[in-house]
């Protein structure tokens, strides 16, 4: 043995943090998603990805605000057809920020002119949009790299 | 922008918004780095410009 080697202080090795479990993991993953679904961009908020989020939250709550302004169609769960539950679907994909598009709206949608129709898609367009981040956010939390 | 009055914008307009935050969202979801955004952010509105246009030219013929 070297002298080195005797005067050498011991390693200290920190115990390894638990791992999370797969379940954890996963339970963990879907809040996120949730939570991003709910308000756009705080699924990554909450994973400190601070510039997505930031872009998430200004990205759909433009869409939804011009696709208001625009007097777009909101749709209602109420739908007559498959159409209008599809369009109630996508809305939907903007989480709290379809309330804000209803009380913009307040006054109904207007769609016999062109503008109406451009909200339309703007509003649909949020909600999908949304939907992409919150899978995003789900993936991330998942560990992919993204 | 009065949401009471109803904001308004041309085809155009509404066009070149869309394909901004649409790309501005894509860029930022889909690449880390911040040159790989810009770029993918430019590339991205590019081809929203280049396809939305050449669409509508295609159209073009049969709007008459």
């Amino acid at each position: 043995m070297t002298e080195d080697a005797i005067q050498s202080p011991p390693l200290e090795v920190a115990p390894p943090p638990p791992a999370e479990s797969l379940l954890q993991r996963e339970l963990r993953s879907w809040a996120l998603a949730l939570a991003g679904w709910f308000v756009p961009g705080l699924g990554h908020a909450l994973q400190k990805m601070w510039g997505r989020a930031f872009v998430i939250f200004g990205a759909v709550g433009l869409l939804v605000y011009t696709g208001a302004s625009l007097k777009g169609n909101v749709f209602a769960s109420n739908g007559g057809d498959a159409f209008d539950t599809l369009g109630y679907v996508a809305d939907m994909g903007t989480g709290c920020f379809y309330f804000f598009a209803r009380f913009l709206e307040h006054t109904g949608a207007d769609v016999s002119h062109a503008q109406g129709d451009y909200g339309t898609r703007f509003l649909a367009t949020a909600g999908v949009l949304n939907i992409l981040a919150a899978l995003h956010a789900y993936e991330a939390a998942r560990g992919r790299k993204a | 922008m009065n949401s009471q009055a109803g904001l308004s914008l041309t085809h155009f307009q509404a066009f070149l918004l869309f394909a901004a935050v649409i790309s501005l969202a894509f860029g930022f979801l889909g690449r880390r780095r911040p040159n790989d955004r810009i770029r993918y952010i430019l590339w991205s509105f590019f081809l929203f410009l280049v396809v939305g246009v050449g669409i509508g030219w295609a159209m073009y013929p049969f709007s008459r």
